[in-house]
Parts: C-alpha cells; structure tokens; sequence
C-alpha cells in the first residue's frame, strides 16, 4: 500500500546576504581561513569529537575538506575553494580570504550588484594584466640554470605550513629533497614534447625528519619473513616482470545473484588453484624473473614460483601500479587465460633496502622518471601535513616549468598590486570608466574596497599583533612590533620587508597600511640584479596564485548577485 | 551535518592545561622506584595494578583532542624504543606549563616555539659530551663475572643507601585512591630498592652538607673540577665551537693538563656494567636479559666458530614465557621454546621424547575453514549430495583425516601453528602420537625455521618434503619443581632442535595482577640494553643527561640577557618578519622557562627516588647544584667530576677491587633524545593551535555538553 504524502513548498529567502546568521557564519568562517594563514598561523585541531583520529593542520585543503558547511553561501565559497585547490594545489588559502574579504568590503559600501561586477571584473583585469606584463614589479622570471629561485619557492611553501614542525635544517634538508625528487622525475632527453614522471611519497611515520631520503625507482614494503623467504635474489642483467592487476589468490570470479549448485566430488578451489598452477608453469617457461601481483597471490602459487627462482610480492596496492607499470614498461595483466609475450615488461636490478623499522624491495628502473621520497616524521598528524605539503610543492614545481615565473611571496605582492591599482584608478579613470556607465566615485569606493581586501589578506599573515606597514617606494609588506611609538626611526625597527628583497637601510618612506589611501605610484620593472644577489626570498607560485585572485573575484561576484536562495524541503 | 568550532586558546589556553594534567597522572612512574597504581573500573569493579606510562594510558579516558594526540606521541614512543615514555610524559608537562608561563609573560607564540625549539637542539648537541662509548662489551664476556653474582653485592654495596623502611608510607598520597590490601601489594611488587640511580642525589648530598658546613672543602671540590676537566675536553664538541663562550675558553692551562694521563676518561667496555647501568634498579629483570644475552653469545660464537663477524644482539630471538602463580625465584632463562600445554599431552610428550622428532610450520589458523589473507569466499555456492552414495563422515572429518594422511606422509611428529588449531584435530594428532601446538610467536617459528630447514606453509596441502624440518627434540621441562607446577595444573615443555636461535625467558609471578608489569619491566631492560648494543654508546644516567640540559639552558638565558644585540636570526624561519628583530628580547625569558621544565622533571625524578620528602627539598639541592656547575665554569665538566667523585671515593672505600667501575647509570642515547624532541614537538603543535573544529555534530549533541565557547558553521 501506498501513502501519498503532499509536497512541502519551496522555501524562498531573499537578500541571503543581509541576514544576521549569515552574515556571523561566514565570519567565523572567515576567522578560521585567516588564523591559520602563513608561516606564524594558528593551527587547527579537526576531529569528530568520537575518538576519531585528531588532525592538526593549517592547510586549506584539509580544512576545507573536513568543515561541513550547511548554509549555501558558504558551500559555494568552499566549492570553488577546493575547485581550485584541486587543480593547482597551492592558494587556497589566499582564495577564500581575499573572497571573503571582498564580500565583506563591497557589502559595507552598499553599491547595485550590476556596478560592482561590472567594475569588479574591470579590476581584475588590470591586476591580471600587470601581473604578466613585462613591466610587473612583484613578477620573477624563473632561471632554470641554477636551482637558487626554485629552491627559495619550495622553501617558502614548506615554511609556511607550522603544522608539519620542521626546525631551520629540516625546512632547508625537505626542501632540497622536494626539489631532488622533482629533478629525477624530469627526462634526460626528451623529443618534441616534456613527460614528467612522478614521485612516490612513502610514509616511514616516527623516524626523525633528517633520515628522509629520495631514490631512484620505487620501493615496494615487504615484510621482514617474506622478504628473507625471497633472499637470495640471484643476479642478471635484467630482470623480467610480469605485472598482475588481477587478483590471483584462487577467488571465484563474481557469480552474480543466485546459487551455484556443484556435486560434491567437485572443488571449485581446486579447480581455481590449478588454474593458477597452470599460469605458474606458463611463467616459468617465459622465463619471468619477477611476479608482481596488486591483490593477494595463493600460497600455493608463491610456493610453486619460489621452487623455480621466481620472486613473488603481491600486495603493492592500486596506488603504486601506475607507476609500477611506467617502471616496468608494460601494461598490468588483468585476467588468468594466456599471456602474450609482449605483455613482460623489465627493471635493471633488485635489491633489498631498510629504512627505520621498515624492509623495502627497491627496483631500479633501466630508464624512467619515477623516484621515491621517503617521508619521515616524528608523528602521524605532522607527517600528514608534510605529505601534503611535499605534494603541493612537487605540484608547483610542475606548474612552474609550464610558467616560468614566480610571484613575490610574504605580503609582497598583494601591497604591491593594491597600490598600482589604487595609482592606476586615480590616475586613468576615464580611460576604465569609458563605457560601463558607472561614475567616478562609485569606482573610487569599489577601488578602495578592492584594494583594502587585498592589503588585508597580506595583514592576515600577522598573527601576533604587529604594526603592518608599507613602503612609499616598492609598495612591499612591512612588519614591526606592536604599539611601536609613533615617531621613530624606522629602519631601525624594521629589517626587511615581507618578500625579503630590500632592507630597511634603503632611503624608503613607510606608513602604516590601514591608513595609506593616498595614491603612489610603485616602482615597476624589478631589476635583474637585485633579484640575482638576494638569496632568501620568499616566493609564490605565479599560476596558482593568479588563479587564486580570479576564482576570489569570480566567486565574490557570484556571491554579491545573489538574491534569492530557494531551498526545496522535501 | 552541523559543524561546530571551539576557540580554545582565548585567555588560558585549554590544551595544555590539559597535557599538564595528563602528565600529572603519570609522575609517581617516573624514574627508577615507581609507586604502582591501582585503576578500578566503576561499574565492572575490575581493578588493574598499573606500573608503566603505556598501560596507564591504556586506561584512562582519552578521548579529547590533545588526549588523543598525547597517547598516540607515547604510543609512537614506545612502538619505536620500547623505552622513554615516563620522560615523555613527564616533560610533556612540565613543558606544557613552562609554554603557558611564556603566554603569561605576553612572549608571541611563534617566538616561543622557535626559541623552544631551538633551545632543545642546543641542549642535544651539548649532552654529546656526556655520551660514553661502548667498546667490545663481548671480549671479556666469558670472564667468571655475571650480572648474577655481582647482584647481592651492589645492594650491600651501598651503606649510605638508606631508603626509608616506611617508603609506603611516606608515598601514601600515591596510594590514596587504593583500597588496603593495596599497601601488602605495594610491598610485595619486588622493586629492589638497590638502585644505581639513587646513588647521585644521594652522594649530592652528602657533598653538600659539606660544602655547607665547610668553606674549605668547597674550594677542594673546585680544585678537584680542574682534575678532571680534561675529559670534557676529549667528549666536548661545544669547546671546539667557535662562538664558544668566555668561559669555556678561559685558560688555557686546562689544554695542557689534557695531554697529561688520566684516568677518567668515561668509556664502557665491560657488559656486566653496562647492564647494571642499565638497569635503573630492576636488577631481577636485567639479570634475565644478562643470562639471555650470554646464552644468545654463546650459542652464536658455537655457530660460527672462530669467525670475525661480530655479534650481534638479536632482541627478536628472545621470546617470554609467563607462569603466574608461581613463585618469584623460578624466573629462569634457556635455550630453545619452553612453553606451557594442557596436561593431556603428557604421555605424548613421554612416548616422543629423547628422539629427534620432524616438524611442520604451518603460518595461519590450522581449521577447516581457514583460508588466506586476502581470499574471499563465495556465499553462493552449494554443495548437492549425492544421495546415492551416502558419506557418513562430516566435511570436519575428511579434512581432519586428510590433514592426518599428509602428516603421516611426511612422518611429521610436530606442527607449530601460528594461528587457532581446531580442536578435534588436536585430539585425533594425540591419538596418533602427534603435537600440534597453536598460537606460536612469529620469532619462534622463524626460528625453528633456520634451525629445522622446515619452510613455513600456509595450508597442509602445501607440504612436501622439502617443508619438513628435522632433528627437533621435545621434552618435559622440569626446572621447577613438580609440587608447585602440579598446584598450578599446567605442565611445560622445552622443544629445541641443534644450534636454534632462540631463548625462552620464563617470566614468574605469584600474583597473576603482577605478571604483565613483570613481563613489562623485562622487555624495558631487554631494548635498553639492545639499544644500548646497537647504537654502540649510552649517556650518563641518573639525571646527568638533563641536570647538563637545565644548567646549559641558564647559561644560554644568562648569555642572551647580557648580548641583546646578538642576532640570532638563525633561529626563526621567517626572518624578515618583526618577530626576527625582537627575538632578542624574548630569548632569555623563553629559555628560562624552558629551563624551569627540566628543573621540574629533576625534581620529580629525584622526589621519587624516595631521598626527599618533598618536591621542594629536591629542588633546593638541585638549586646549589645548578649554583656550583655555574661556579665551575663549565657544567659538563662538573657532572662528570661529581661522576667521578662517586666513582673513586665512595665506591672504592672498603669494598674489592673488582667492583671499582660498577656505580655508573647509563641512558640510551636516541630513544632518550626522541622522546624529548616528541615532547616538545607535542607542547609545540598544542600550543599554536588555536581552535578546536569539531565534525559531524549535532547541536542537541552539544547541548547536552556545554554550549559556551562553541560557534556553528
């Protein structure tokens, strides 16, 4: 019997963004984005209160993906965050505060929706400009003949994760390991177009960060006994693989729904196993050397490959098989039936490895781009975050080779680009203004409320209540104690602004950031030598973080012209 | 889904207030006398006698965040070391309290964390030179001289050593929570109080009530620190630094009186030392590992001959047998697998022994139903019976008698299975003369594997003859005696087979509440002294390794009070920041507070040693302790006169020659180092975290709770 139940109607709210809850909901939101931003951000404890395991982090990604929010609002913000966090890894961060900040400048204004997108996107598209113009004062372009740039950005990305609890040494030895690791995935020669390979994270979780190592090939964990049954490995030149993707420890194959009824003289295992047995005799007599199995391999079946000197690991895992097959150069087997021969692949050598508590077979591919990186840390919620970090740092160097450039890091940037399009809408307004139909000071006040988001994300990176100040000349991101006195002599204060390309010794003019809103043009075009002798910069990606600023102002401007949200209750 | 996020650091910082209180419950484990815990289960009224870190924590609730985060630190810990978990703990508290006096002091978060950081390494680097190597222990290993017969003689050893007879009683805020019995428990656990460790803060205070009393003798101990110096000089790495401070550096006369002979240079070259070092007043416990270590020596030297590889100690070929109920004295080491079977194995074991038997070594369950990991049965298939021949026989039955075929094959006399062995099985084997022993450890049949050339199976139908070990013997084992065996209704057996890698130590216990902290406290002494082997060097124990640490820490705070301009820019990652330029002015604060935590861990370890009735008084001596190592000039130099001090003057007066090295307490070096480094790192991730996000909650759920504090997404 049927109940028919009526429909409860839609429910319609408008104006989502003038509501109070809402409103208190995305600055909470917003206070957990900009503490845990940079270097000296707070951390945060994610669990679900059952004993579930604790993760402590700073990351957006993992932030982001372990905070459920109800309300829609913010489930678009955190979409196009993670959207974008997704693609490019790095700047989620960055993303969700400059969004939210935007939202919450352009609200306080009170400007039509249809002017603010319309001189919104007018904005964006000068920062977008400047940013790859020739003439970019906060642009690096990257020099691939030394490692000095790309060793200061993967620097800068681990640095600024506290969570993973690295010391000076252990930034300096991760980092040189990411960008080793990174180097060994890239091809010796390459014809016409680039195929990087990868690197494999393996875990070592409780060893200390500096016993982190890179190697060439992949290491396959094994346990101490299965190793010592698989010892010794016998020497040849080359070593023939058979690669399964097929499990081959003897199952039934699905039988779909319904019984399968057998006598009772009949053993289906039997029957399996000597399956199996059968494929066992047709890899002795190809002259395979090495079975690797993704799933379990039958007892039985190890057994009778071992009597013919053949190794067995079984095991390994769906993650490892890309790139075991990139290793070996074949294709994974997926069924029992014949082997074609061509379906072999090979690796130049065997050998066995231990790493703290762990025993490691370590193939050695004859020529591939596949490396290792053995991930060490005192405990399980650092050595999560560092692996995340590590990912996002190969991930950049990827990103980095497409696009040759880096970005200032440390606030730099941001200050910079607030104040060239705070110079540039004072100064050309008729030329941005010409046919949109908005008036002059209805763009003064976006301008403002545009730029201040931007000074504002930089000033999130101060977590300990300093004065944020900013210099008259670069326009670069400054810090000092707090409640400095008013009139001092301020390159005695200071030491060097956010990114770490000048001091303070320069003949600069500063003033505080929260009140600079006359307009200066900053110095463009950034010297080729100034930036060759400095060696500590702090750098960002340029790909992800241009990026950043457009999903920011995109997701914003969708957020502003929201009017109303109708919710379906059923 | 309703997502709620606690601010939890606002003005006291919740986190480690809680890490403070955790730590607390575990400050009586800490050091060489533990004062055992009763824990009691309120509803099920199960109590638990606890007496390590590990096992308190398996009992409380931990649930919290920074709970979590602490067990799983000292679970890591110990899965790593096996040893370290009570400093752990301990100066995870004081650490955690030595942060919140940092917030206090308005020092910004990231200052304290790179300063704290930081000043453990420099702490690290400075204890190098209390490191004392360890050279061929194994030479002289054959020598008369065993940890056994040096036992009796330390604890008499010692007259100054006078632990007071009412030590439950002065420990009676421990015991608080403990019904009466508890005290007869207490008494009974079998701590020896003969401990090594006790020795310091005991001579430290005889030294000073010297000093106090006589002007003169002080200026004889400083002159006596110039004797010694020269040691420092050798182990120092700090003295070679460049930036070294003034008074390091002073004069130079100290690096001639170094080319001068002399008798102090710390080295260990004798086993029985080490162990007693080692022990930290378990000298029950490392007896058995000293007699494990021997027989595993001699068993190897046996093998190889004459050869040069040098022995190893292989802690994974050493298994623990436990017989509660059986008086102390019968804990005993052997060769071999002596394990315990029902008594209706008795006269199988009487018809097989004294013959060398074959063996099988099947790893899994040995059932019907048993398959491997990995292998995934089908629901849906049946089996039709053919109903015109009638099988009277269970499916259990055929695959028993198959199993039985296969083991008369082979002429197999003995299956070693690591998992659960069916119970008709077990009965059908005794019927025909064959043991099947169950739940057998993982070493033990790699083991029996090397020795027996038995290859490990999974199933039985895997055997063939090259599977089948050989030349095993099985016997009763009978080193205690049949009266108390037979009360206990047990009966034990020995199996071995020529040249096997294995010792069994049999672990005793009257009471069954004491065997887990007995068989406990035996591997703690077994990886101390294993890692000891392996790393091929120790610290100075009993407190030197940390009171180096407090005393370098107030050097350092001294030295950056009196530098303010010293850039130490080095010491925080991101330097253009403002916190780089105000660094200075934080230094010395934070580095004393640092400083104050490992004064506090002193004053606890010294407090439990049961020489000070208060926390307070221990403090006071580690205070003019702290005050003279300053004096002298160089802290490490100082410890290690008051080293020697114990060493030649107390030590030696009136006993034989023979005893002259015994008095040194020894640490492992890297599990001691990572479990300050896990500590500080846990203070350190508790600290800079500043919010707490709770998943997947309702908000009835935390209505029920408390509502306060909590923001909803």
């Amino acid at each position: 019997m049927s109940r028919l139940e009526a429909k409860k109607p839609s429910l319609c709210k408008s104006e989502p963004l003038t509501n109070e809850r809402v409103r208190a909901t995305l600055c909470v939101l917003k206070g957990i984005l900009t503490s845990s931003y940079g270097p000296s951000g707070r951390l945060k404890q994610l669990h679900n209160g059952l004993g579930g395991c604790v993760c402590t982090t700073s990351q957006s990604s993992a932030l982001l993906s372990n905070l459920s929010v109800t309300h829609p609002i913010l489930k678009i913000l955190t979409t196009s965050v993670q959207n974008h966090v997704s693609c490019l890894s790095d700047c989620g961060l960055f993303t969700a505060i400059l969004c939210c900040n935007l939202i919450e400048n352009i609200q306080r204004i009170g400007l039509k929706p249809t002017t603010v997108i319309k001189l919104n996107k007018q904005l964006l598209s000068l920062c977008t400009s400047y940013l790859q113009s020739e003439f970019c004062g906060c642009r690096i372009r990257v020099d691939f003949s030394s490692t000095q740039t790309l060793l200061c950005l993967v620097r800068s990305i681990v640095a600024s994760k506290p969570a993973c609890m690295l010391t000076r040494q252990e930034i300096d030895h991760i980092s040189a390991l990411i960008l080793r690791a990174f180097l060994l995935t890239i091809p010796e020669n390459t014809k016409d177009r680039l195929i990087l390979g990868e690197s494999i994270i393996v875990p070592l979780k409780g060893q200390r960060v500096t016993d982190s190592t890179v190697l060439p090939g992949i290491l396959v964990e094994m346990s101490e006994v299965q190793l010592m049954k698989i010892l010794p490995i016998k020497k040849t030149d080359a070593f023939k693989v058979a690669l399964f993707c097929a499990s081959l420890s003897g199952d039934f194959p699905d039988t779909g729904e319904g019984t399968i009824v057998v006598n009772s003289g009949v053993s289906l295992e039997n029957a399996v196993l000597d399956q199996l047995l059968n494929l066992g005799r047709q890899l002795v007599s190809d002259h395979v050397d090495l079975v690797i199995c993704q799933k379990v391999v039958h007892p039985s079946l190890k057994q009778f490959l071992s009597t013919h000197h053949m190794i067995a690991i079984d095991r390994v895992g769906a993650a490892l098989m890309e790139a075991l097959s990139k290793v070996t150069g074949t294709q994974p087997i997926g069924s029992l039936g014949l082997i074609s021969p061509s379906s072999y692949g090979s690796i130049k050598d065997l050998c066995t490895a231990k790493f703290g508590f762990k025993h490691f077979l370590h193939l050695l591919p004859n020529e591939a781009t596949i490396c290792s990186l053995l991930l060490c840390n005192r405990n399980d919620t650092a050595w999560d975050e560092l692996k995340l970090t590590c990912q996002t740092a190969l991930h950049v160097l990827q990103l980095t080779i497409k696009e040759p450039s880096v970005l200032l890091g440390g606030g730099c940037t941001e200050t910079h680009l607030a104040a060239y399009i705070r110079h540039k809408t004072c100064n050309e307004s008729e030329s941005i203004l010409k046919d949109d139909g908005c008036t002059q000071t209805e763009l003064i006040l976006l301008t403002d409320a545009f730029c201040s988001a931007l000074e504002s994300v930089a000033g999130s990176l101060e977590h300990d209540g300093g004065e944020i100040l900013t210099d008259m000349k670069y326009g670069h991101f400054w810090t000092a104690q707090p409640e400095s006195p008013s009139v001092v002599n301020w390159p005695d204060l200071l030491s060097r602004c956010g990114c770490g390309l000048y001091t303070s010794q320069e003949e600069l003019r500063w003033s505080f950031l929260k009140s600079t809103h006359h307009s200066f043009a900053p110095q463009t075009c950034l010297p080729h030598e100034a930036v060759g002798s400095a060696n500590n910069l702090t750098l960002d990606c340029f790909t992800a973080k241009l990026s950043g600023l457009q999903v920011a102002v995109d997701t914003a401007n969708l957020i502003l012209d929201l009017s109303y949200i109708i919710e379906d209750k059923n | 889904m309703v997502m709620a996020c606690r601010v939890i650091n606002k003005r006291r910082h919740v986190g480690l207030q809680q890490l403070s209180s955790f730590s607390g419950t575990g400050r009586t484990l800490l050091g060489p006398v533990k004062s055992s815990k009763f824990i009691i289960d309120e509803e099920s009224h199960e109590s638990m006698l606890i007496s390590s870190i590990v096992r308190l924590l398996e009992s409380l609730d931990l649930t919290s965040a920074v709970g979590q985060l602490l067990n799983e630190a000292v679970q890591t810990q110990n899965s790593t070391y096996k040893t370290g978990t009570s400093t752990l703990l301990l100066l995870v508290g004081a650490w955690s309290s030595a942060a919140e006096e940092c917030l206090h002091l308005g020092v910004p978060i990231s200052l304290i964390v790179s300063i704290m950081s930081e000043g453990l390494n420099s702490c690290i680097e400075e204890v190098v030179s209390l490191q004392v190597p360890i050279h061929n222990v194994f030479d002289h290993v054959d020598n008369t001289k065993t940890f056994s017969g040096l036992d009796t003689c330390s604890v008499n050893l010692c007259p100054f050593l006078q632990i007071p007879s009412d030590t439950g009683l002065l420990k009676e805020h421990d015991l608080k929570d403990v019904a009466s019995p508890s005290l007869t428990i207490y008494n009974l656990s079998g701590i020896p109080v003969g401990s090594p460790k006790l020795f310091r803060p005991q001579a430290e205070v005889e030294a000073n009530k010297n000093i106090l009393q006589n002007p003169q003798i002080l200026k004889k101990s400083l002159l006596a620190d110039n004797h010694c110096r020269k040691s420092i000089l050798i182990h120092s790495r700090h003295f070679n630094r460049p930036d070294s401070n003034q008074w390091i550096n002073k004069p130079e006369g100290f690096l001639e009186q170094r080319g001068a002979a002399t008798p102090h240079t710390y080295r260990c070259n004798d086993l029985v030392e080490l162990e007693m070092g080692l022990s930290h007043g378990d000298h029950n416990s490392m007896k058995l590992v000293d007699e494990a270590v021997r027989l595993q020596y001699q068993n190897s030297s046996m093998q190889q001959g004459n050869c040069s590889v040098p022995f190893m100690f292989d802690i994974s070929r050493i298994f623990t047998c436990c017989l509660p109920g059986v008086a102390e004295t019968f804990s005993c080491v052997c060769p071999g697998y002596i394990t315990v079977v029902s008594i209706s194995n008795t006269t199988l074991i009487k018809e097989l022994q004294n013959q060398p038997i074959r063996i099988i070594l099947i790893e899994g369950d040995l059932t019907e139903n048993y398959r491997h990991l990995g292998f995934n049965k089908a629901a849906n298939i049946n089996t039709l019976l053919e109903s015109v021949k009638f099988q009277p026989d269970s499916s259990e039955e055929r695959w028993t008698n198959n199993v039985l075929q296969v083991l008369i094959k082979f002429d197999v006399n003995l299956v070693l299975v690591q998992g659960n062995v069916s119970e008709y099985l077990i009965e059908k084997c005794i019927q025909s003369k064959r043991l099947v022993i169950g739940s057998v450890n993982n070493s033990v049949m790699q083991a029996f594997a090397e020795a027996s050339g038995a290859v490990q199976v999974t199933y039985i139908t895997q055997v063939n003859e090259n599977c089948v070990g050989s030349g095993v013997c099985v016997n009763f084992w009978r080193s205690i005696p049949s009266d108390v065996i037979d009360r206990i209704n047990i009966m034990t057996i020995m199996i071995k087979t020529e040249g096997i890698n294995l010792v069994t130590v049999v672990l005793t216990s009257p009471l069954p509440a004491q065997m887990q902290a007995k068989e406990d406290r035996f591997w703690t002494c077994a990886y101390r002294l294993y890692y000891a082997l392996k790393e091929q060097k120790v610290f100075l124990g009993g407190g030197a390794i940390e009171f180096l640490c407090l005393s370098h820490l107030q050097i350092l705070a001294e030295q950056s009070l009196s530098k303010r301009n010293h850039v130490c820019s080095g010491w925080l990652h991101n330097t253009s920041s403002w916190l780089a330029s105000s660094l200075t002015l934080y230094r010395s604060t934070v580095l004393k507070c640092l400083a104050n935590g490992w004064h506090k861990y002193l004053s606890t370890l010294m407090y439990n040693t049961a020489n000070y009735s208060s926390e307070l008084g221990a403090s006071t001596v580690i205070q003019q302790h702290l005050q003279n190592a300053t004096d002298s000039g160089s802290p490490s130099s100082y410890i290690l006169n008051e080293y020697s001090k114990l060493n030649s003057g107390i030590f030696n007066s009136g006993t034989s020659n023979k005893l002259e090295q015994i008095p040194s307490v020894y640490d492992n070096v890297t599990p001691k180092i990572e479990a300050w480094r896990r500590a500080l790192d846990l203070v350190l991730l508790v600290l800079q975290t500043d919010s707490e996000i709770i998943t997947g909650l309702g908000h009835t759920q935390i209505n029920s709770q408390e509502t306060e504090g909590f923001l909803f997404l």
